[in-house]
């Protein structure tokens, strides 16, 4: 009888046994999804999340265009088109803080921060033999990069924001609403992490195909040059460094002829430092498609951007053949231009600096830093410092490539101003000229006089640009999920 | 412990020892009228040895002469008898009352109704019997108070959700957990019906509190049959019915459709259109279902069994439309010994349907919709035997949505458990079960490459998606039942294990060269092909401690502890206690002597529930998902690239349900009116939800636990015999329920549900409001200048064209009150059942009208817009036609219509052949009856039916904030059904 017992009490133990520590069972991972602590553990991984971490340039909205908008569209280079509202504020100065696209390149930015910072904290603990110190360092630089190029975006265009560079794992609100920090602030996390990066990047990784994609110390060293000079204590004497450690880098920075940097037969070229990689397919820009004139995209609405009349008077002023056709191209459109036509089917310019198109897709790139602006800075820096002729020297290597004759600007100032023109005529539609009114503190000269006349209502179009909209609103959107934030002053 | 062993060795050594000089003792057991009582237990008392009587009440057993027996049966005071050496025992067992002795399934165990202090309702066999159906929503409806069934359509595969107490979550699962057999089962489409012998619906905390994280939105127990008797019972049914819609809705016929198209500029060669086609005949037609069971059950010598097989086949009203399941079911019981007994319950589903498009408009594809703004002057088929289409727009007729593609789904089952239950002592019992539910369900379609113009665009089409899901539960349970005096103890404890994996499989494939192959092989381009899996696991402890004294006191604490892998270590395991009290104040002396008062209870309890009901897509949210594809190129080649998806959080946990209910329950005229009150709160917080956070975290949203609703509510059931007599009988039963739902707090979120084509979402979440609100414009009419809709603006003022902030909120659909009230009539053989079921209060947005009154395009439009606008100064309630703009037909007041409704659900007349003839067919009973289902409705409402749900099937969030809303939806149907049950 006890042995019945026995066996009772057997069997049952041996029926709860599935119940008797289950522990282990609960530690389950999803099988189709990876997560934060499977994602990051292996050298392969590593560069995973540093391939994600570059796809904000090719993946974002921001990158893609909405940077022309920002620059050129608000500056004097260009005006807006297509049927949006939103767009047309940053053409008529107008902008408001609920504005779509400021909301969303606020958005594209901080997301690119979120995978650099992912890249920044996960990085360095990975274990695996595979994964060399070297590179480990290197992919760690190059995040770093990513994260100053993106909050110099930031900080151009709002001035002081939050200053967030570790992801964040929790939603308490304590440890998500972050005030903006000082502008001051946001440009030494920049440098210091440019200068990190420009500390473990090499000048090439080999080929011109991998040096043009990645981040590489001349890329970092570019960029404290641009930082050094935007910042409101500017440092010439740093921009100047920083210039020639680029101009002289032995990665072999050189301007190639003016045309094969937008022609896309010369992709990844000598002058171009940092560029956005397209095949056109699988990654393909598709702004082209919204820009280009019916000739070539096919479609017959109102294209998103139209060259200025200023930006073509500008051209014309210096006699820049060369640089104007590379800029725009002038095609009959089947709508009514405000600016340059009132009447249907008028000849107008169209944006041409990113100009393949197949299948609604392009290759075409914009560069992220390329060596004609650098060489530029280089010359706005050597004449703040009072070498204007040296100056001129740097200006005439760029006047000389556009087919143009020496710079005529003898003082100092009358320089500056030269240097300034020839920015924009270089530059133009890369998303520069704002900065560099900003730079020049002429934001507000330059607009409030500006002779722009609709000519469907025959009305002047008056900016009444101020000094407060230099910087954009703080998006609506983002002030009501951050009450920590205030919005800048004039929104 | 080694003292009980001891004792328990002693009391068995003496039951040995009194074996040596046994007695047979024999009788019969009979009621009061006489008649002898079969399936009578009769047991030894202290003892384990028992048997039960024969089909004539009879009994032999082998006993002390000093024993006692207890002889007990459902329905009758149990009685105990001392044989004090008799060797014949005749019996008379007297009535009880039999709803405080019926033995109600509860969780994870079974209890006297009368010693119930929670919220629990039963429906029985006599209600389940009522209504032949296909469905156990269907069962459900109306039965019972607290309990709304939620019918998205009349589709014969839609699915029917229920809400216990009113909608607890927002973007987590509202349905309650079902628990079939003590396994829990997700999808209840392919239970079979005749299977079911009880259903339970556990409805407040304190009765659901041992589903702990599972029990929030309640919990509905089913219990299927088992053998009872000891002669071999065959049960034989099968019926037969047709179906059709309420009604028909009036659409301009062919010449006012082409007065409508030129009023609205659109011209063509009418001459070719000159078809004048009814497309509601088109579409609809008499459904047809039929449904055939066969059981066999029997209890002998200590083996119980039941199986059962059956097949059922519905035709929907709606042409292509079907449902057909074939089920196989075995429930064994084994008494091994006197201390061990092993069972198992199993069932196998081959469950197949054919759903058709509905819930969207012409442009989608939808049926309805189609069939109602399709032009009469088309017919069905071009020349050259393509789908015709709309003259001005490439939207085909409804017959192309219908029969363009093939849509079979497949879903085939096996859910039971196995278990084996160890009895240490009479007082101490082991149980260990392991149950299963596996479901493989495959979906295919194929769209013909040639018939319909979306098919010609992409050579056709075919899909093939499969998705298994396999789960598996593990329970182990103490209990422990002791009386000392007048102490009634029950106690309970043990562990459940449980794992949950999916797994799913899609390809798409486009480019066939013909119809012959419908299989996505033949498909030249493979459009996409995935593979998901994810899994699960839970782990519970569970206790329960029943008291009372003298069945007069009545106290239960229960205690569930889960943990789920799918929170994070910090807050895996919730904890969910309850507790309830009962005072039967009719067991109090002060009360014992008012004859008038049979039983009186009251009841009160309080208990924590939780919710784990989040998406597959939110499972192990916690960690923080990586996604794959962002890429970039480096050295010419495609870099593969990843990015954080979801933010990080440790603290996801599953929500939580405070409830508070009091209760009382009556029961007085000598049995014959009982009478039920039940008072509930329930606070849900923490609700999971999809929340913003400021994009400068890189994210856009997190999950998050934030946000509270209320439901508060009252009920009542009343259940009278009015009438009790030899020949005649008339029973009522009434039940009605008042729920309040409140969304208490959202922290600045709203959410706007169900988008209705070119108008926006037609349902809000918002704090203060009831769930899904309807949401936008107050109509104000038609401008007799302009012919345009006029709105009112926030400023008072009648616009035509108002701002998105003048939209306010213009309807409820959560019902003031739902009812249901069942009356039966029994006079000899005949018995009349008419059960009245109703909805009062709530409102329907009735898109289907603006797909049919909105002018806006070249669909055909309902008569109604005979009366719109046409010339200045004319007064109408209808506006002008506008084409391309939706402003004259804006979400508002003007579609927003009463969705009261009262219906004879079902009216049921039987007839149970007299037992002379059934016994000349050597069958022991047969009865036959004829069931209307939906035969008349009481409402106001325009549309095809009141019982209407778009945006409700399938699992999405849209679920709990989306019902109310007609938008195209398949109708329900009006059934007649002819049956027949049989038995020997």
């Amino acid at each position: 009888m006890t042995t019945k017992y026995i066996f009772r009490y057997a069997l049952a133990a041996s029926l709860a046994v599935g119940a008797a520590s289950c522990k282990k069972s609960l530690d389950l991972q999803p099988i189709s999804d990876a997560t934060v602590n499977n994602s990051y553990n292996t050298a392969s991984q590593a560069e995973a999340a540093l391939a994600g971490a570059y796809n904000t340039f090719v993946g974002s909205d921001y990158y893609i265009w909405d940077n022309i908008y920002t620059s050129d569209v608000r500056s004097d280079n260009h005006y807006a088109g297509g049927d949006n509202p939103d767009f047309f504020q940053y053409d008529n100065l107008t902008l408001t803080a609920t504005n779509s696209k400021v909301y969303g390149d606020w958005s594209n930015l901080y997301n690119g921060i979120l995978k650099a910072n992912t890249v920044i904290q996960r990085v360095p603990l990975i274990t695996d033999p595979s994964l060399a110190a070297d590179r480990k360092a290197e992919i760690v630089g190059e995040a770093k990069f990513l994260r100053a190029y993106h909050y110099f975006q930031l900080v151009k265009n709002w001035g002081g924001v939050p200053l967030v560079t570790v992801p964040v794992t929790t939603t308490d609100p304590a440890d998500i609403n972050i005030p903006r920090a000082s502008v001051a602030d946001v440009y030494t996390q920049i440098i210091t992490d440019l200068t990190d990066a420009a500390g473990v990047l090499p000048d090439s990784y080999g080929d011109a195909s991998v040096n043009k994609a990645r981040a590489t110390k001349g890329a970092a060293n570019a960029l404290l040059a641009k930082v050094y000079a935007q910042k409101p204590d500017r440092d010439y004497n740093k921009v100047l460094t920083y210039a020639d450690a680029v101009i002289s880098s032995p990665a072999g920075y050189a301007l190639v002829k003016y045309s094969d940097l937008f022609d896309d037969n010369h992709y990844n070229n000598s002058e171009s430092i940092l560029e956005a990689q397209f095949n056109g397919t699988t990654i393909g820009n598709w702004s082209p498609s919204l820009l280009l004139p019916p000739s070539i995209t096919s479609t017959t609405w109102r294209k998103f951007i139209t060259p200025s009349k200023d930006l073509a008077n500008a051209f014309d002023s210096e006699g820049d053949v060369v640089r104007k056709n590379q800029t725009m191209l002038f095609e009959q459109a089947p709508w009514v231009d405000e600016y340059w036509s009132a009447t249907i089917n008028g000849v107008v310019p169209f944006p041409y600096k990113q100009r393949n198109l197949v299948n609604g897709n392009s290759t075409s790139r914009q560069y992220m830093l390329r060596l004609a602006d650098i060489i530029l800075l280089k010359a706005e820096a050597l004449n703040a410092l009072g070498r204007t002729g040296e100056a001129a020297t740097e200006v005439n290597k760029i006047r000389t490539r556009a087919g143009l004759g020496n710079t005529p600007a003898a003082s100092q100032a009358a320089m500056a101003l030269a240097i300034e023109k020839e920015r924009r005529l270089e530059l133009a539609q890369e998303g520069q000229r704002w900065d560099d009114l900003v730079r020049y503190g002429r934001a507000e000269t330059v607009m409030n006089a500006l002779n722009e006349t609709n000519l469907v209502t025959g009305q002047k179009v008056n900016y009444n640009m101020t000094v407060q909209k230099e910087l954009l609103p703080i998006p609506q959107t983002e002030l009501n999920r951050n009450p920590a934030l205030t919005q800048n002053p004039g929104y | 412990m080694q003292k009980r062993i001891t004792l328990f060795c002693t009391f068995l050594l003496a039951s040995v020892f009194a074996y040596g000089q046994n007695i047979i003792v024999k009788g019969t057991v009979k009621d009061q009228k006489g008649e002898t009582l079969p399936g009578v237990s009769v047991r030894v008392k202290d003892s384990d040895a028992g048997v039960a009587t024969d089909v004539n009440g009879a009994f032999s057993i082998n006993t002390a002469p000093n024993s006692t027996l207890i002889f007990s049966y459902i329905g009758f005071a149990t009685k105990e008898q001392a044989v004090s050496g008799q060797t014949v025992m005749n019996i008379v067992l007297a009535e009880g009352n039999k709803a405080l002795n019926e033995v109600v399934v509860v969780g994870y165990g079974t209890q006297r109704k009368g010693d119930i202090t929670g919220a629990v309702s039963v429906i029985g066999k006599k209600d389940l019997d009522q209504r032949p159906n296909t469905q156990i929503g269907n069962l459900i409806e109306g039965k019972t108070a607290g309990v709304q069934v939620v019918s998205p359509s009349g589709s014969p595969s839609a699915t029917l959700s229920i809400k216990i107490r009113g909608t607890n979550s927002i973007n987590a699962g509202s349905s309650p957990l079902y628990v079939i057999d003590g396994v829990p089962a997700q999808d209840t489409r392919s239970l079979n019906p005749a299977d079911i012998e009880s259903i339970s619906v556990l409805k407040d905390a304190s009765s659901a509190a041992i589903y702990g994280a599972q029990g929030a939105n309640g919990v509905v127990l089913i219990t299927t049959k088992r053998g009872t008797t000891a002669k071999p019972k065959v049960e034989l049914s099968a019926y037969y019915g047709v179906a059709s819609v309420r009604k028909k809705l009036d659409v301009l016929n062919a010449d006012q459709y082409r007065q409508l198209a030129t009023d609205l500029g659109y011209s063509t060669d009418w001459t070719k259109y000159n078809a004048n086609t009814d497309w509601q005949d088109e579409i609809f037609r008499t459904g047809a279902s039929q449904n055939y069971q066969l059981a066999v059950s029997g209890k002998n010598e200590g083996t119980s069994y039941y199986i059962s097989g059956g097949f059922a086949k519905q035709l929907g009203v709606i042409e292509s439309s079907e449902m057909a399941r074939a089920n196989f079911k075995v429930n064994l019981d084994q008494k091994v010994n006197n201390w061990l007994t092993i069972g198992t319950n199993v069932a196998y589903t081959r469950y197949n349907d054919v759903s058709i498009t509905d819930d969207t408009n012409v442009n989608g594809g939808g049926v309805l919709l189609g069939a109602l703004t399709t032009p009469p002057n088309i017919g069905i088929f071009n020349a050259d035997g393509t789908y015709a289409s709309n003259p001005f727009q490439q939207w085909e007729n409804p017959l192309a949505s219908l029969y363009g593609s093939t849509r079979p789904y497949k879903n085939q089952r096996l859910l039971g458990n196995a278990y084996g239950e160890i009895k240490f002592t009479p007082d101490l019992k082991f149980r260990s079960s392991l149950g299963i539910d596996y479901i493989n369900a495959v979906s295919d379609y194929f769209l013909d490459p040639y018939l319909t113009s979306y098919g010609r665009q992409n050579n056709g089409i075919a899909r093939n998606e499969t998705n298994l899901t396999n789960y598996w539960i593990s329970d182990n349970t103490l209990t422990y039942a002791k009386k000392i005096g007048k102490n009634n103890f029950n106690i309970l404890g043990g562990f459940v294990a449980q794992k949950y994996r999916y797994e799913n499989t899609y390809i798409q494939t486009t480019g066939f060269s013909g119809n012959t192959i419908p299989t996505t092989n033949a498909g030249s381009v493979i459009g996409s092909a995935y593979n998901n899996k994810s899994e699960k696991f839970n782990n519970s402890i569970i206790g329960r401690v029943n008291y009372d004294y003298a069945g007069k006191y009545l106290f239960t604490a229960n205690f569930r502890a889960d943990a789920s892998s799918v929170f994070g270590p910090n807050t895996r395991w919730g904890y969910f206690p309850s507790f309830s009290a009962g005072w039967r104040l009719s067991e109090e002396s002060f009360l014992k002597d008012v004859t008038v008062i049979n039983d009186l209870k009251l009841r009160a309890g309080y208990g924590i529930v939780g919710n784990d009901q989040i998406s597959n897509s939110n499972y192990y949210s916690y960690l923080g998902g990586v996604s794959s594809g962002s890429n970039y190129i480096i050295g010419g080649n495609i870099q593969p690239g990843n990015y954080p998806s979801s933010i990080e959080n440790r603290n996801l946990k599953w929500e939580e349900t405070k409830q508070t209910n009091i209760g009382i329950d009556l029961t007085i005229l000598n049995n014959r009116l009982t009478f039920s009150a039940d008072a509930y709160i329930k606070d849900t917080k923490d609700l999971l939800q999809t929340y913003p956070v400021p994009r400068s975290t890189g994210f856009d949203f997190a999950l998050k636990n934030i946000g509270t609703l209320r439901n508060k509510g009252l009920e009542f059931l009343v259940s009278s015999k009015n009438i009790v007599q030899k020949d005649f009988q008339w029973n009522t039963d009434f039940n009605i329920s008042f729920n309040r739902n409140e969304v208490t707090a959202l922290y600045g979120q709203q959410y706007f549900l169900n988008t209705i084509s070119g108008r926006s979402e037609a349902s809000l979440v918002t704090e203060g409001q009831p769930m899904g609100v309807f949401y936008g414009y107050i109509y104000e009419g038609v401008d007799p200048q302009t012919g345009n809709a006029l709105y009112l603006t926030k400023s008072g003022e009648k616009s035509s064209s108002p701002s998105a902030d003048d939209r306010t909120i213009i309807g409820n659909p959560n019902p003031d009150f739902i009812y249901g009230l069942t009356n039966t009539f029994s006079y000899k053989d005949f018995s009349f059942t008419l059960f009245l079921q109703g909805s009062q209060g709530n409102d329907i947005f009735n898109a289907t009208r603006i797909e049919t009154e909105g002018m806006t395009g070249p669909q055909n439009q309902s008569t109604a817009i005979l009366s719109r606008w046409t010339t200045p100064g004319q007064v109408t309630n209808i506006p002008k036609a506008s084409v391309n703009n939706t402003d004259n037909s804006r979400i508002s007041t003007r579609f927003v219509e009463n969705g009261s409704y009262l219906r004879v659900k079902t009216a049921t007349l039987s007839y149970n052949l007299p037992k002379t003839i059934a016994s000349k067919l050597r069958l022991a009973n047969i009865r036959v009856y004829a069931t209307g289902e939906n035969l008349f409705t009481f409402t106001k409402y325009s549309g095809f039916d009141p019982e209407v749900n778009a945006f409700t099937s399938g699992n999405s969030a849209n679920t709990n904030g989306g019902f109310g809303i007609d938008y195209g939806t398949y109708p329900q149907t009006r059934n007649l059904i002819f049956g027949l049950n049989a038995s020997f």
